[in-house]
């Protein structure tokens, strides 16, 4: 599993990036507080950065060595970087732009990139005629024109206001999808961040704080201690089955194994009926109880499972309930609460939430933005 | 104005023909230098740059007559640089190659001043993403920081151009006044107020000064906008 293998260290003032990676092939997302050396990383493997340590391979084969501040230059890494601001060239178009670190024998089609990521209507325009979400989608076609063996995403949506990050990230997705390019992405959105990696890794004061996909990692203490209010959201994966007359979606959940598949209502849905979904959940939105439930209750969104496993933080506890989906339900409940239920792995519960309190949205590409919804230039 | 060019006399035009000459070759002289030190200056930090800066800036604030007097006492026939100049055939002191260094010299200061401000106001942040699309620090500079700062550098290049024109002190310490040969408009007109009767050409040379100066001040201006429009500058 562990394709791509990073050993980095960097000292920057009084910082100190120390960090020694097995990672995934796929799509790793990097979250942790800002001045955690996310960035630092990033650049720090481009070879923008000197770093005392660096040494990055690929299936193992060597793709960056450097040690000491020396190293190969950031010309000569074919490593691709995708900058928080974009960082297009002003007066160049964005046909000159994507076409700067192309190449032929890099084996990556100018007219595919195009076409991935809907720019032929605006190969003629300077960037400044661009909005803020065609510029960055610029951005990556450039980097991927340039044929990276790595490409290292440096909070590529967070310039972007919350209409136009909706836009960009089915084209992450596609570009992940099609071209398969071992990625970092750093990001403080963890939100994001989820629905873009297969795996996270989190670092905090330079060092690797907790590694692996959402299930294993919310089983880390300190994990959790770091993950939990920041947005901490998990997704169960489904299909949209209907929208009824009051505007809720309703979602079969995707299961394991065996059971009646559950159904459950979301408020906020952003995909057309027959969809493959996922329905986004926060763990604190999630209320457990033990059954037999009380049949007057207003909620009706219930998933029914057995505890199994416990997290506990100095601030709360991180329940995963097994609901016989694919993923688990993750619940974020109060010491007192795990006491007064007795909940430990094997514990029977039902896990319930609010319409309200879920999102569901369409997955991967098949629904992917236009380019003409893409906004006016700002 | 232009009655006052057209009543010049064949020895008048030979004087403004030699100044463009002078001035443009300066110019020329002075543009890879200027770039090269006006880049180093803006973008590289090494030991001793405080001591080059220093140096680059010396002739801005030193009398031109000093510059002169310095650049005999370099490539004068009995100066530090004599025998190398011998063995290369080549005369500096008095000669129309004296008047081009001496311009040069006085122009090389405007001319790094204007260069370095105007790289110093690219984003490097633009020079880093061109680095890891695969550019090296030459392509870099030709494909990136070079257009971005192009207004800049052209603005020097005509201030170094401008300044060429109106070189005195040091041109005529260096290379003397020579009719034909370093007479340069300046000294054309000093010489025209020393000599009797020399008034009426004395003024016709000014008005040619003038209108030379104001026309090369105009075309940098225009320049300047192009590019400006052309850079991309006023992005949001």
């Amino acid at each position: 599993m562990s394709a791509l293998e990073i050993r980095a260290a960097v000292r920057r003032g009084g910082f100190d990036l120390d960090l020694d990676l097995s990672l995934g092939r796929g799509v790793t997302g990097v979250f942790g507080p800002s001045g955690a050396g996310k960035s630092t990383l990033l650049h720090a493997i481009a070879g923008l950065l000197p770093a005392e340590q660096m040494r990055v391979t690929l299936d193992g084969e060597l793709l960056v060595e450097g040690a000491r501040g020396q190293g190969p230059p950031a010309h000569e890494r074919g490593v691709g970087l995708v900058f928080q601001d974009h960082r297009l060239f002003p007066h160049l178009t964005v046909e000159r732009n994507l076409r700067f670190g192309a190449s032929a024998d890099r084996g990556v089609e100018f007219e595919e990139v195009v076409d991935l990521l809907e720019l032929r209507d605006l190969l003629q325009r300077l960037p400044r005629g661009c909005s803020g979400g065609q510029r960055q989608r610029v951005a990556i076609g450039r980097a991927l024109l340039a044929g990276p063996r790595l490409l290292l995403l440096d909070e590529p949506l967070s310039s972007l206001d919350r209409g136009l990050k909706r836009q960009v990230m089915p084209f992450l997705r596609r570009v992940h999808e099609r071209f398969e390019l071992p990625t970092l992405m750093v990001s403080h959105d963890l939100s994001d961040l989820l629905a873009l990696s297969d795996e996270l890794l989190l670092i905090e004061g330079g060092r690797a704080a907790g590694q692996g996909d959402l299930r294993t990692i919310t089983t880390d203490q300190s994990a959790v201690e770091l993950l939990a209010g920041s947005g901490l959201s998990f997704s169960l994966p489904g299909r949209m089955l209907r929208r009824d007359e009051s505007g809720l979606g309703w979602v079969t959940l995707e299961l394991r194994e065996g059971r009646a598949a559950p159904e459950v209502a979301c408020a906020q849905v952003a995909a057309e009926e027959g969809d493959d979904v996922e329905v986004i959940l926060g763990p604190a939105e999630i209320v457990l109880a033990v059954p037999p439930l009380d049949a007057r209750l207003s909620l009706t969104n219930r998933l029914e499972g057995t505890v199994e496993r416990v997290t506990r933080t100095t601030a709360r506890c991180l329940v995963h309930v097994d609901c016989g989906l694919v993923a688990p339900v993750l619940a974020e409940v109060t010491e007192r609460a795990v006491e007064r239920l007795k909940l430990e792995p094997g514990t029977p519960v039902v896990a319930l939430f609010k319409a309200q309190a879920s999102r569901a949205r369409a997955l991967g590409s098949s629904r992917a933005p236009s380019a003409g919804h893409s906004g006016q230039p700002r | 104005m232009i009655a006052a060019l057209l009543a010049l006399t064949p020895a008048e035009w030979e004087t403004l023909w030699l100044s463009v000459q002078v001035s443009l070759l300066a110019t020329a002289a002075v543009a890879g230098p200027g770039l090269a030190l006006g880049w180093l200056l803006a973008r590289r930090e090494f030991p001793g740059k405080l001591l080059l800066d220093t140096l680059v800036h010396l002739p801005l604030v030193l009398t031109p007559v000093v510059v002169g007097y310095l650049l005999l006492l370099a490539f004068g026939r009995s100066g530090v640089f004599a025998p190398l100049l011998d063995a290369l055939g080549v005369e500096v002191a008095f000669t129309t190659l004296g008047a081009v260094l001496a311009a040069a010299v006085v122009a090389l200061p405007l001319v790094v001043r204007s260069v370095r401000t105007a790289v110093e106001l690219v984003d490097p942040g633009l020079e880093d993403a061109a680095a890891v699309l695969g550019a090296g620090p030459f392509r870099r500079f030709r494909t990136v920081t070079l257009p971005l700062a192009a207004p800049g550098v052209v603005a020097g290049l005509m201030l170094g151009f401008a300044r060429s024109l109106g070189e005195f002190g040091a041109t005529i310490t260096l290379a003397g006044s020579i009719a034909g040969e370093t007479r340069t408009l300046p000294l054309a007109i000093y010489q025209g107020t020393q000599a009797p009767g020399g008034d009426g050409a004395a003024l016709r040379l000014t008005l040619v000064s003038v209108l030379l100066s104001g026309a090369a001040l105009l075309a940098s201006e225009l320049v300047v906008r192009r590019l400006r429009r052309g850079s991309g500058e006023g992005q949001t």
